[in-house]
Order: C-alpha cells, then sequence, then structure tokens
C-alpha cells in the first residue's frame, strides 16, 4: 500500500509536469486549429533560456524560469508573425500541410540551432531548493516539490486568465468562430498571436522548471512533444480542462503501469506504451477524447 | 564559337576527372566513426575525434601519401552507421576506426563486411561484434564478456546478497544484463550467501527512473548494489534520482554508474554531490601504470583540449596508428591485404602492446585485443577527476 501511495505521488507529480506542456499545446490547437510539432523544441529552448540566464547572469532559478517564459512567449510570437500569419491572410492555399510542414521543420531547426550554439553536452540547471523531504518510504527531492507547486500556481493563473479576463473571453470567442469574434471587435490575429506565445511560453516554462530535475539537452523535447500531443488527443483537442486531466492520467498509469505490471522487470521498457494503450481505448469509447468536441478545422 | 566552347569544356572536364583522380591516389583516406551529436554519447565521440585527430596529424604520411581522415558523425543510430560506413567506402577509405555504441558498431560491422573495409572497433563492447568472426572487423576495446565476468566476481567478492539494475536496451546494455544473469543469480558470495540479481530494461528515453528505484528501495533485504548500466543523460539521471530517493548512495547500498559518462566533468555538473563515492569502471588509471607514451598523449591531448581523456580517446588515438601500421606493413591499399597485415600486427601504443587474437572460442575472442584492461574505482570527493579516484579493483583481462 505504501507503494502504491509513493508512485501515485510520483505521478501526481510528474501529470503536473505533463500539464503545463500539453495546455500550451491545447491552447494553440483551439485558437489557432493548428497542431505546433516544433512545441518539444519550445520546451527546450525555454530550460536552456533559464539555464543561461541562473548560470551566464547569476540570476535567481525561479525568476530565470519566467525570464526565460518571457522570451519563448517573444520567440513564439516571432515565429507566430513570420510563418503562421500566412495562414489566416488567405496567403496559403493547403492550410494543413503548410501548418504541419512549417512547424515540423521549425523543430528540426531549433534542434540543430541548440545542438550548435548550446552543444550537445548533458547540463543540470541549478536548484529551485536544494535538500530532499520524507513522505513514508517516498523520499522526494525538493526541486520536484517546487516545481509542482509552480505549475499548479501557473496552471491556476492560467486558468483564471481564460475564464474571467477579457483577453481569456476574447480567445475562447476566437477558438469557437473566428468571423463572429472579429464582428465584435476582436482582433483574430492578434489573438493568435498571443495564443502562439502564451502557448509556446507555457512549455518554455514547463523546460525551464524541468532542467533541476530531468537535466537539460537539445534533444530533450522530442519526447515531451509526442507525450503532449497524446495528452491533447487524450483529453480532447482544444479543451483546456483535458489536457490538465489526461496528463494527470497519463503521469498516474506511466508511474503505477510500470511497477505493477505483471511482470515489473518489463513494466520500464512499455512506459511510453501505457500512453498510447490508454488513449486507444478512450478513443475507442470516446472518439473526440475526454472533453473534446467535434473537430473543427482551419478555415 | 560553339565548338571552341565545346573544346574548352571537353578539357575543363578531362582536367577535373583527372584532377580527382591524381588527388585520390595522393592521399590515403582512414575513416573514423563516432556519435558526435545526441541522441549519441556526444562527449565521448568528442574526444574520440579529437584523438583520431591528432593521430592521423602526426602520421602525416603513410607509403609517401598525405593521411587523410574522414571523420563521419554517427549521431548513436544503427541507421547513420551504416550510412557512414557506406559514405567512407565511397570515399575510398582504405580503413575506417571508431565507434562507441555497440548497437551502431553492430550495423557498421555488416557493412565493412559487404564492402571489404577493414574496420577497427575501438569503444564497442558487445560480444556480437567480434562475436560475428567477420573477417574484416577487428576490436580494440574489451568484449562484454571479457570485463563483467569479472565485475561479477568482484560482486561475490564484496560480500553483496541483492544486487539490482537498471539497463537501457540496447546491444551494450542488454550484453552487460546477460553477463549479470548468468554470473549472480545463486552464486555464493564470498560469505557463502547466495546472491540475487534483478534487472530492469528501459528505453533509452526514459526519464523518470523515480517509481522503479522507489520499488528496488522497498525491497527486503534492501539493495546493496545499483548497477546503472546506462550511457548519457540516463546514466546521470538513475544515480542523481537514486540519491535523492535515499535509495543509493547510502551505508547499506552502493551505486554503480556503468558507462563511460560517469568519468567526464559533466557527471559532476549533472550529479554533484551524489556522485561522491559512487564505483565506475575505467580502461586506463594511472595506478595502472603511466608509461612515457601514455603520458604524452595525455598532455597532447590536454594541450589541445583542456581535458583530461578517458581510455575512449586513447583507443580511438590507438586505432589510427594501427590501421596506419597495417597500411604500411601491407605496402598495398587494397582490404585484404590490409586485413591480412592487421592480423600479424604488434602496436606498441599508449594502452599496451595491441595485437589481435585468432582463437575463435570463445567467439567473441576473434580479432579481439586480448590484452584491453579495465578496473573499478571509486570516487571520494566531488568534482574529482577519475584519474584522482581510488583504484577499487584491478584486473588484467585475459580471454
Amino acid at each position: 500500500m505504501e507503494l502504491f501511495v509513493a508512485q501515485a505521488l510520483n505521478g501526481l507529480i510528474i501529470g503536473l509536469l505533463y500539464a503545463l506542456i500539453a495546455i500550451g499545446l491545447s491552447l494553440i490547437f483551439s485558437v489557432l486549429k493548428i497542431v505546433n510539432f516544433a512545441h518539444g523544441e519550445c520546451y527546450m529552448m525555454g530550460a536552456f533560456f533559464s539555464y543561461y540566464f541562473s548560470t551566464l547572469f547569476g540570476i535567481n532559478p525561479i525568476l530565470s524560469v519566467f525570464l526565460s517564459m518571457a522570451a519563448v512567449f517573444l520567440l513564439g510570437v516571432a515565429i507566430q508573425y513570420l510563418l503562421l500569419r500566412p495562414l489566416y491572410t488567405g496567403a496559403v492555399e493547403r492550410k494543413d500541410e503548410y501548418a504541419i510542414l512549417i512547424t515540423f521543420g521549425l523543430g528540426v531547426f531549433l534542434q540543430n540551432v541548440a545542438m550548435s550554439v548550446f552543444g550537445p553536452w548533458t547540463k543540470k540547471s541549478p536548484d529551485f531548493i536544494s535538500g530532499i523531504t520524507g513522505i513514508g518510504i517516498f523520499t522526494v527531492d525538493n526541486n520536484r516539490l517546487a516545481v509542482s507547486g509552480a505549475a499548479l500556481v501557473i496552471i491556476v493563473a492560467l486558468l483564471v486568465i481564460i475564464g474571467m479576463t477579457f483577453v481569456g473571453k476574447a480567445l475562447r470567442a476566437v477558438s469557437q468562430d473566428r468571423d463572429a469574434s472579429a464582428i465584435v471587435g476582436i482582433n483574430p490575429h492578434r489573438m493568435n498571436l498571443l495564443a502562439f506565445g502564451i502557448g509556446v511560453a507555457l512549455a518554455g516554462g514547463a523546460g525551464g522548471l524541468i532542467g533541476p530535475i530531468f537535466l537539460i539537452s537539445p534533444v530533450m523535447g522530442i519526447l515531451p512533444g509526442i507525450k503532449s500531443f497524446v495528452i491533447i488527443v487524450l483529453g480532447g483537442m482544444g479543451s483546456i480542462k483535458g489536457a490538465i486531466i489526461g496528463s494527470l492520467l497519463l503521469g498516474e498509469i506511466e508511474s503505477l503501469g510500470s511497477v505493477f505490471f505483471l511482470d515489473p522487470t518489463r513494466g520500464l521498457a512499455y512506459k511510453n506504451a501505457f500512453g498510447v494503450l490508454l488513449l486507444a481505448i478512450v478513443l475507442l469509447l470516446k472518439p473526440t477524447g475526454l472533453f473534446g468536441e467535434k473537430h473543427v478545422r482551419m478555415e | 564559337m560553339k565548338k571552341t566552347l565545346f573544346v574548352i569544356g571537353v578539357a575543363l572536364l578531362v582536367a577535373l576527372m583527372g584532377g580527382s583522380s591524381v588527388w585520390c591516389q595522393e592521399s590515403i583516406v582512414i575513416g573514423g566513426v563516432a556519435p558526435l551529436s545526441a541522441p549519441g554519447a556526444a562527449e565521448s565521440g568528442a574526444e574520440m575525434k579529437v584523438a583520431m585527430e591528432m593521430a592521423a596529424g602526426e602520421i602525416g604520411k603513410i607509403l609517401g601519401k598525405p593521411v587523410k581522415l574522414q571523420v563521419e558523425d554517427t549521431r548513436g543510430l544503427p541507421e547513420e552507421g551504416t550510412a557512414a560506413m557506406n559514405r567512407l567506402a565511397d570515399a575510398g577509405a582504405v580503413g575506417v576506426v571508431g565507434e562507441f555504441h555497440s548497437a551502431v558498431a553492430k550495423a557498421e560491422i555488416e557493412a565493412a563486411n559487404e564492402r571489404k573495409v577493414p574496420l577497427i572497433v575501438s569503444e564497442a563492447w558487445a560480444d556480437v561484434i567480434t562475436g560475428k568472426q567477420y573477417p574484416y572487423v577487428f576490436r580494440i576495446a574489451p568484449a562484454n564478456s571479457l570485463f563483467y565476468t569479472k565485475v561479477a566476481d568482484w560482486v561475490k567478492s564484496i560480500g553483496a546478497k541483492n544486487v539490482v539494475a537498471i539497463v537501457e536496451n540496447t546491444d551494450w546494455g542488454l550484453g552487460v544484463d546477460t553477463v549479470f544473469k548468468e554470473n549472480l543469480p545463486g552464486e555464493k558470495n564470498i560469505n557463502g550467501q547466495a546472491i540475487s540479481y534483478t534487472s530492469i530494461v528501459a528505453e533509452r528515453t526514459v526519464s523518470d527512473f523515480t517509481p522503479q528505484l522507489l520499488m528496488y528501495k522497498s525491497m527486503r533485504p534492501r539493495p546493496d548494489l545499483v548497477m546503472d548500466i546506462f550511457t548519457g543523460t540516463g546514466e546521470y539521471l538513475i544515480v542523481k534520482q537514486a540519491a535523492e530517493l535515499g535509495l543509493a548512495t547510502t551505508r547499506e547500498t552502493a551505486m554503480f554508474p556503468v558507462g563511460t559518462s560517469a568519468l567526464y566533468p559533466e557527471y559532476w555538473e549533472t550529479v554533484g554531490e551524489y556522485g561522491v563515492f559512487s564505483i565506475t569502471k575505467t580502461g586506463y588509471h594511472p595506478l595502472l601504470g603511466v608509461t612515457p607514451a601514455i603520458m604524452e598523449f595525455n598532455k597532447k591531448f590536454e594541450d589541445k583540449t583542456g581535458k583530461t581523456p578517458t581510455f575512449a580517446a586513447m583507443e580511438a588515438y590507438d586505432s589510427i596508428y594501427v590501421m596506419a601500421k597495417a597500411i604500411e606493413n601491407a605496402q598495398a591499399t587494397d582490404g585484404d591485404a590490409v586485413l591480412a597485415a592487421l592480423e600479424k600486427i604488434r602496436y606498441d601504443g599508449v594502452l599496451g602492446t595491441i595485437w589481435f587474437s585468432q582463437e575463435r572460442k570463445p567467439d567473441y575472442m576473434f580479432h579481439q585485443w586480448p590484452g584491453a584492461k579495465a578496473v573499478l574505482i571509486q570516487y571520494t570527493a566531488k568534482d574529482q577527476k577519475y584519474t584522482d579516484a581510488e583504484l577499487l579493483w584491478p584486473a588484467i583481462l585475459k580471454p
């Protein structure tokens, strides 16, 4: 029982980290109606920005995370304006293919840039809070507790912004109907910029937070990028609530599944398969995902 | 006018073709293969490349022709290894040396054999690499079975009862795991107690080992030794997460990161104080004996990079010299002549006198250098260089 509780607690911590990455991807999809295949690389850039802010300039590690979010936000705004804006101005005919090619190519580009600029070496960001805390048999790194707390705060802040502010309402309006929102005075292009910027900034924040825990390298974004896609499909494309619940579910099933698998010595080898299995079951029962609506295409 | 242009064009074409053939004849190409970028172990690949360049630069000429070293990045991916070998064969490489990852080397030996290009595997340990007994494949690094059976003896000698491992799902990792599975479970330790060995296999991409380490922590009796059979980021993460959970290194449980990554400064940058008292392996340690050749190599390498070389660099350096000497001895550049020369070679390198066994039993001994050494060391302070770590267990490897 003690082992089960310890694993569940670990799953919750991992789930919160997944949520931070996946929410951004979900927000981008809900407003822009595209899947950002460079999301994992934005997560990686956030990790490196945060690392260099704290190691080169001696900035407090927590503050570095927020600065890295700001940097990735600006990067996202630039990417959206320069590369994705043609999708919404009528300049591109085959929109779906264009979006896939641009974001996928951007991911490869960012990975190679990171490899050349930062080097291939594995790095560790400075600790947020050093030391460990004991909870029964579960001894947890204080960084994980700090990161879970920070992730929770960021998620709640985002939910408040989306649900209770004018900007949030405008984003939701654009996600529901771009033309109707334009009629009532909302600028959809500006909301695109904002949604993409916030979405990748959340991924960048997750990268910055993960630095002291899972270490950083130019290829660190590949798997989280794929997992966040699994999560948003699981939770329902474009649903932020779905992304949060999907993340927590994935965190739990990976943590518990890899230990309580029939053959525990093989459980870790199938860790990534558990998420896909969960996804397959959910999609069989509910093709739009847990909280998804009927698929909406880019017009 | 058209006729003049045609004549000039043909003349240029002939000059270019003739020029390229002269250029090909005037240099001897030796190929290098190493992981220079992720997901491969780039830190190892980078130092191997530096060592290869140093050796090629020092050799300068073979058979009166300048040596051209062409190093290809295999990224730790088998398909990249095959492509690199084919590119090098197409470029006219007389021989190829290097490689760090067993899975990649396993792909490269197929290409080497098919293209009839002699390949000296510098630092990949899976038995199968020489175990396939391909005529064109030689190896300087130890075979897994040669070294890890001795490590199993060491485990028995320290009185360990409960040994656990997390193993990367690669040819090297699974090979090491197999050696331990064959040599530890049910065997008696020095105190006459039966040893249990439990291993968990994981993909190289896994970053959270906490669930499995928690499972090991809840074992009774508690594990005496945690084997971290990973390389690169995974190797660092297991050391870090085991320490964060209070599993190892503790008074009851030792941590043994088996991969080469524990020898680099990045180890301390990523695991910090959790690396103190961890045990690891190295193919070179000053207490094994510092020859003038080692001192000279270390000095040149440190002058060039500012870093202490590991045995991976020494193996790569020696590999180039061995290949060059074989070409010189063969007085020819065709694969069969170089192969015959490699089978007869005796070369006094940085790591010792290198020669290749012709024994076919056990299978991995064919074209294997039997003199490769590896020892166990233990770090006793944070940020310690591996050359300053305490020598825990010396073993001279013999077939």
